[in-house]
């Protein structure tokens, strides 16, 4: 309906700038660190989605590059800029709320005009870079309206408007998509790809939604009791988890871990039962996606309990040696109807983490 | 006509029986009384008893020719309109810095609600001696420039007294309301605020205070039709009316010409005629102000 408008080349367009991260740290009381030392380099222009579960820190660290909440210890620098000790208004980043936090009293053109008025921007100059993002955002024909008098996609709409209007370096968004349905927030994420394609600041999306980051993002940074899990492409983060926790964290239904002990020769469940070979001593976890479990002929033996038939697919939920396993496979496999199945873990797709630290163990499996 | 409050009670008869208390006290006290002194504007009341004579419009008449009801009235007037204003502007500035967290802020919430539980009349007595223009703070005063401060013989400093006495006993109940409107904008707002470049003086501006129009708007309605009511206790503990009639506002002027002056029938008309004023300016404000302040969040 009123999607964003492409056919027009972008008048707004912004001069990204790196956001770079040094030893940034937050405490509220002194002694509890919400977030450790944290080092991190956003690159100019990029799409950078910070992922993790709720009270990771995620959106403390957003608000402290906004400079809504200070850092306790450390440097944030946009571009060459250190900006760690400015007001949100001196460094020149906008930010979409989840709530979206829209003035309730201005009509949708003073909302997204707030800011140029703010800063003193002459009126003709405000109504011509306001229609220009109201044309590019579909929002033409509701200027005039109040926030209350828009549905929830439009809203999302006129948050985003008003903080592109200045055409930031840096854009944040904090969850904005959560108070959406389903549908729109599908769309949105499309029309959300494309914006940041056509206005190429350097972005910042907050999201606890794997699917959004996986999407959206040129890279994920995973954050895990405020400490970097893993900063990556979506593909490395799939592919290659560095952590127990990432490897959970992401893909529906997440990787399967089952713990082991490695006599040298191969890999054992704790009742005995042989699972891999790998030249490794001593207790590990062992991870394997659903999808890359191959079903039917194969060595290891595991109790069929359950099975979702979704139309693409079907998920089998089984017992390993007391271990629940989530298998993938494609709808209608025969896999029989006896609740024993036989499966094979193909090496390579096999990841292998500490048992203390849950850090991956790269190489385990391609090096024999 | 089924509301779904309807459904609440089981027994029609419940809430019949809930409300009675507090509407035989609403009708014993005030519209009986009210329905009397409308009653009464119309007949001339003998001051010592003995029953009454119907005389129609003459009550009015008289009362509405007497140049000391018209003064009385425009002190009233005035004492409305600046008690007021200064009566939600006060705490509005007080629950504005409460709001920031400024140092102090929390302990200041509590002595902030203190006054509500003090009756006009004894702040009357202590404004009265505060005032004082021998021993109070202003008294020092007299001493730099003698006679500066005199509210016993200078009529717009008894004026002044009496306002600064109507602001204060305002605050308390005025600061909850507006610190509780102040307090339901969500942190957001002053977030996004702060992200569009308005520092904080421009969000109370831009943000703050219009968000918070329709506890602006209450306080302000109860405060004009108190100002005329309550202001009786304050006057009759501070000034009498004195100097010079300069502080007779017309509820004080009601009471003393029916209790002192036993003008019985004045005194209705006079009531019945205050009655209708703040009944008329009541409508205004709801018909002016009330539409225009209220915003879907």
């Amino acid at each position: 309906m009123n999607a964003i408008d492409t056919s027009i080349d972008s008048a707004i367009r912004a001069a990204a700038s790196a956001i770079v991260l040094e030893n940034v740290s937050k405490s509220y009381d002194g002694t509890t660190q919400v977030i450790p030392p944290l080092d991190a380099e956003l690159r100019a222009g990029e799409f950078t989605v910070v992922l993790g579960p709720s009270g990771c820190g995620k959106s403390t660290l957003m608000q402290m590059i906004a400079g809504l909440e200070r850092v306790s210890g450390g440097t944030i620098s946009f571009g060459a800029r250190k900006v760690q000790d400015l007001e949100p208004k001196e460094r020149g980043c906008a930010m979409v709320f989840q709530n979206y936090a829209l003035y309730p009293h201005m009509s949708v053109f003073e909302n997204i005009a707030y800011s140029l008025k703010v800063a003193g921007m002459p009126k003709p100059e405000r109504v011509e870079r306001v229609e220009a993002v109201a044309k590019m955002l579909g929002l033409s024909d509701l200027l005039a309206r109040k926030p209350g008098q828009l549905s929830g996609g439009q809203r999302q709409r006129v948050a985003i408007g008003r903080a592109i209007v200045r055409e930031p370096g840096v854009l944040l968004f904090d969850e904005p998509l959560s108070n959406l349905d389903a549908q729109l927030r599908h769309d949105m994420r499309m029309e959300l790809a494309e914006l940041h394609r056509r206005i190429g600041a350097t972005t910042v999306f907050v999201t606890h939604d794997q699917v959004e980051a996986m999407t959206l993002a040129d890279r994920i940074l995973i954050l895990n009791k405020g400490r970097i899990e893993q900063f990556d492409t979506p593909k490395a983060i799939y592919h290659k988890p560095a952590s127990v926790f990432v490897a959970k964290f992401i893909g529906a239904p997440p990787m399967n871990i089952v713990p082991v002990t490695g006599d040298g020769k191969v890999l054992r469940l704790a009742d005995g039962q042989v699972l891999v070979e790998c030249p490794v001593f001593g207790d590990y976890q062992l991870g394997i996606r659903p999808e890359d479990i191959l079903v039917g002929e194969g060595p290891i033996k595991a109790g069929l309990r359950y099975r979702e038939d979704l139309g693409s697919h079907a998920i089998l939920a089984a017992d390993l040696g007391g271990n629940l396993l989530r298998i993938a496979t494609p709808f209608g496999a025969d896999i029989g109807t006896e609740a024993n199945l036989s499966l094979t873990f193909p090496p390579l797709r096999l990841h292998l983490f500490d048992a203390e630290t849950g850090r991956a163990i790269p190489g385990a499996f391609s090096a024999q | 006509m089924s509301s779904p409050t309807q459904a609440l009670f089981a027994n029609r008869w419940l809430p019949v029986l809930l409300v009675t208390p507090l509407a035989l006290l609403i009708v014993i006290f005030f519209y009986v009384p009210i329905f009397q002194a409308f009653y009464w504007s119309f007949f001339l009341e003998r001051p010592f008893g003995g029953g009454s004579i119907f005389v129609g419009w003459a009550n009015f008449a008289r009362v509405l020719s007497d140049p000391q009801f018209w003064e009385a009235g425009k002190r009233t007037v005035i004492f409305m309109v600046i008690g007021s204003s200064l009566a939600v502007l006060v705490p509005l500035i007080l629950a504005v810095a409460a709001d920031r967290q400024l140092r102090l802020s929390q302990p200041a919430r509590n002595v902030l609600v203190w006054p509500k539980g003090v009756a006009g009349a004894s702040i009357g007595v202590i404004f009265a001696f505060i005032f004082n223009p021998f021993v109070g703070i202003l008294s020092p005063l007299n001493q730099w420039f003698p006679g500066i401060w005199a509210p016993g013989i200078d009529g717009t400093d008894a004026f002044i007294m009496l306002i600064a006495a109507h602001v204060w006993s305002g605050i308390p109940f005025n600061f909850v309301i507006l610190l509780a409107g102040l307090q339901s904008l969500p942190r957001t707002m002053h977030q996004a605020a702060a992200m569009d470049g308005a520092g904080a003086w421009r969000r109370i501006f831009d943000v703050q205070l219009p968000l918070i129009m329709p506890q602006v708007f209450l306080t302000l309605v109860l405060e004009f039709t108190e100002s005329v009511t309550s202001a009786f206790a304050l006057v009759d503990t501070m000034t009498k009316g004195g100097p010079g009639g300069s502080t007779n506002l017309l509820v004080y002027k009601i009471y003393v010409d029916g209790f002192n002056g036993y003008d019985l029938s004045g005194a209705a008309t006079q009531t019945a005629i205050l009655m209708v004023f703040v009944v008329l300016l009541t409508g205004a404000q709801f018909a002016f102000l009330g539409r225009r302040i209220n915003y879907e969040r």
